[in-house]
């Protein structure tokens, strides 16, 4: 058994944590009031870390579920944004067709096109989407080209994606998410079947895998309830529109090459003189997750300032509980230095009180931090990262010791023959 | 560093004077003086004490109350330092030890046994009587051991997993007195151990010291009772901080 030598005269270690947990046991109320601002503390580091790891894992895997390798590009600022678009913002010249075209042609792009989106019509309402007298709002409309199936984004359960040929004949052809299938085609399979989008009739050709989303998603932010149809066919349900949201996928192991090579481009066909800043925003799946997480940075600051606070009330409560106990024990003290206990085991004695109080008012908190986890892990990823309950512990006990020291050196220096007369 | 100079002369030729008269004795006082600072005035609780106790002795310290009897007893039972005078226990000077050497000497040297208990009140017969041996550093095992054995040389073997409060002022008393014994001290003091404890039980408890003494323990008793006195083989009485008269009564 290793033993250090500081600890060793004074008994063991063990020696007093058994006698710290045999007196916190006999003021179970006082100790348990004492430790509630540690409990919370931990208790907070851990629910906390839970949640933003959570949501952390969640996002990671949402945006990268649109492909590690994918660029999206549009002219408003892309990802967690907390205000509206600017100014400057909305004065943006749209992105074109023709640029995304153009993106396609260089060289460490493997695939690029455009989206139309056309889930409101020009005059901001909705087109609606019918069939068999049942109709919805909420499918959002996307026209694109034949390519996007490249983009290994989505994934073909039934049928096939529409062609380019479909597109440049501009053929009423569509393929439907999952929830859209689910939805409107609850029987039997909805390839061959006709939809109505807009007040025309489309021909269903293919269905696409379900994609896993985060919390679910209901209704319009249902990633499943999409229809795809030919861009060109878009460009007819909705005239004049051209504000498109272009996805470019990298080639393997280029794609900071291809950001730059697309940076350019777009800088030269849209005009930006060399000193001004883009007028677009191109990000990649990694970029959203960064921006989320200095997002998070918010929170966990507000963390760490509620746990401290936390810990420093409860350390503050120890101090106290712990001068209580020094002058109530004053005799006891006298008594064991009478019997050969030297300052030092005194002062060990003390902390060592201090510390298991505090340290077991980490505990409960680390105990419900994990049963909080748990219920967040009902709506998100969560897991709670190694380093919240080290983290935890380690507080613990220190405010434990920090806080018990004063009172634990009060105890110590006690002089024995005052401390045997005390009454 | 003039002063420096000056006292380098003068502490080696204390210690040299100090080393020549260590006495052979168990116990050795020499111009003891104890003086409290009560504000402006200073109350002399010990004024010049000197007396050696050999081993195996039973000494009775005799005196009204507030003579310095307890003031004496917290000296040579290291509690408490001499303001004035040297303290000799085994040939060690004690008057001038620090703090962790003097606790050592409470620990191994003397067993004390106080007129109220001061057992540890949460804690069994078997845990306060151990405590001095948590504090020797013996391991678990040998300690239990140890303190069992100390409980049956005081008749406690039937009461080992008591708390204080389950047990009588007289077996209170047995536990301190184990507790006192269990490192096996060069002597055993005692500060007016049946103050607290009716005639019948004080007389257990003084039969039980003479038990002691036989099996050769060193024994130095407060008490201000003479037929508690009169047990001891000499009396050392004490009057105004002062030693009044030694004498040797058996
Ligand atoms: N801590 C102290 N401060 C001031 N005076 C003290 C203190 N302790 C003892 N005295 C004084 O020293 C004297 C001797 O006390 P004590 O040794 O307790 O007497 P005894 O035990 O013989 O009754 C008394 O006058 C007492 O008032
Ligand atoms: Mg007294």
């Amino acid at each position: 058994m290793v033993r250090i030598k500081f600890l060793r005269s004074g008994g063991s270690f063990y020696e007093n944590l058994w006698m710290a947990i045999a007196t916190l046991r006999a003021h179970k109320l006082r100790s348990s009031l004492t430790i509630i601002g540690v409990v919370i503390g931990v208790w907070t580091v851990i629910g906390i870390s839970s949640l933003i790891s959570g949501i952390d894992l969640a996002v990671k895997r949402e945006v990268e579920s649109f492909g590690i390798r994918s660029i999206f590009i549009y002219k408003f600022d892309i990802g967690f944004r907390t205000s509206e678009p600017t100014r400057e913002e909305r004065m943006r010249p749209n992105l074109t067709y023709e640029d995304a075209l153009a993106i396609a042609q260089l060289p460490s792009v493997e695939v690029s096109v455009p989206f139309l989106n056309i889930t409101n019509n020009r005059w901001g309402q909705k087109i609606l989407v019918t069939r068999a007298g049942k109709t919805s709002a909420a499918v959002r409309l996307e026209g694109t080209l034949p390519d996007y199936e490249r983009a290994g984004v989505e994934t073909i359960s039934e049928g096939r994606f529409f062609v380019q040929y479909e597109n440049d004949s501009s053929q009423p052809v569509c393929v439907i998410g999952s929830s859209v299938a689910d939805n409107f085609f609850p029987y039997g399979s909805p390839i061959g079947e006709t939809i109505e989008i807009g007040g025309r009739e489309f021909r269903v050709v293919g269905v696409l895998a379900k994609r896993e989303q985060f919390g679910g998603g209901e209704g319009s932010d249902d990633v499943n309830n999409v229809i795809y149809v030919p861009y060109n066919v878009a460009r007819k349900l909705k005239p004049n529109a051209d504000d498109v949201f272009i996805l470019a996928v990298a080639r393997a192991g280029y794609l900071d090459q291809a950001k730059d090579e697309i940076t350019d481009l777009l800088r030269r066909r849209r005009q930006v003189p060399f000193d001004q800043p883009n007028n677009f925003s191109i990000e990649t799946a990694e970029s959203i997750v960064q921006q989320f997480r200095s997002l998070m940075a918010g929170v966990a600051i507000a963390m760490v300032a509620i746990s401290s606070v936390g810990l420093m009330v409860g350390g503050i409560g120890v101090m106290n509980i712990m001068l209580v106990s020094v002058t109530e024990r004053t005799r006891e003290i006298g008594t064991r230095k009478a019997i050969g206990a030297r300052r030092r085991d005194i002062l060990w004695q003390f902390l060592i009180e201090a510390a298991t109080l505090t340290g077991m008012g980490g505990l409960i908190g680390l105990l419900l931090g994990w049963a909080t986890s748990f219920v967040i892990r009902l709506f998100l990823p969560s897991y709670v990262p190694l380093w919240a309950p080290i983290v935890g512990v380690i507080a613990s006990v220190g405010i434990g010791i920090i806080f018990g020291l004063w009172p634990a050196w009060k105890a110590a220096r006690l002089d024995p023959v005052e401390a045997l007369r005390y009454e | 560093m003039l002063t420096a100079q000056v006292q380098e002369e003068i502490v080696p030729y204390g210690e040299l004077l100090a080393q020549e008269a260590v006495p052979a004795a168990l116990i050795s006082m020499r111009d003891i003086w104890r003086t409290y600072q009560m504000g402006e005035e200073q109350v002399h609780a010990l004024r010049g004490v000197s007396f050696d106790v050999q081993k195996g002795e039973y000494v009775a310290i005799i005196g009204p109350s507030g003579s310095g009897k307890s003031t004496l007893m917290n000296i040579i039972g290291c509690l408490d330092t001499p303001t004035r005078g040297r303290y000799w226990i085994n040939g060690k000077l004690v008057s001038e030890m620090d703090d962790d050497e003097l606790a050592r000497i409470r620990n191994k040297e003397v067993g004390f046994v106080f007129q109220t208990f001061n057992l540890l009140p949460r804690a069994t017969a078997l845990h306060n009587v151990e405590l001095p041996l948590i504090y020797a550093g013996v391991p678990a095992a040998e300690r239990r051991e140890r303190a069992k054995r100390a409980l049956m040389a005081v008749d406690l073997a039937d009461r080992m997993m008591h708390k204080p409060n389950e047990l009588s002022g007289g077996q209170r008393q047995r536990v301190a007195i184990a507790r006192a014994l269990v490192n096996h001290p060069s002597i055993l003091l005692a500060d007016e151990p049946t103050g607290a404890l009716d005639t019948a039980t004080s007389r257990e408890i003084m039969n039980l010291f003479e038990r002691l003494h036989e099996e050769g323990n060193t024994i130095i008793i407060v008490t201000h009772e003479p037929d508690i006195a009169a047990r001891a083989h000499r009396i050392i009485s004490i009057r105004d901080g002062r030693i009044e008269k030694d004498e040797r009564v058996k």
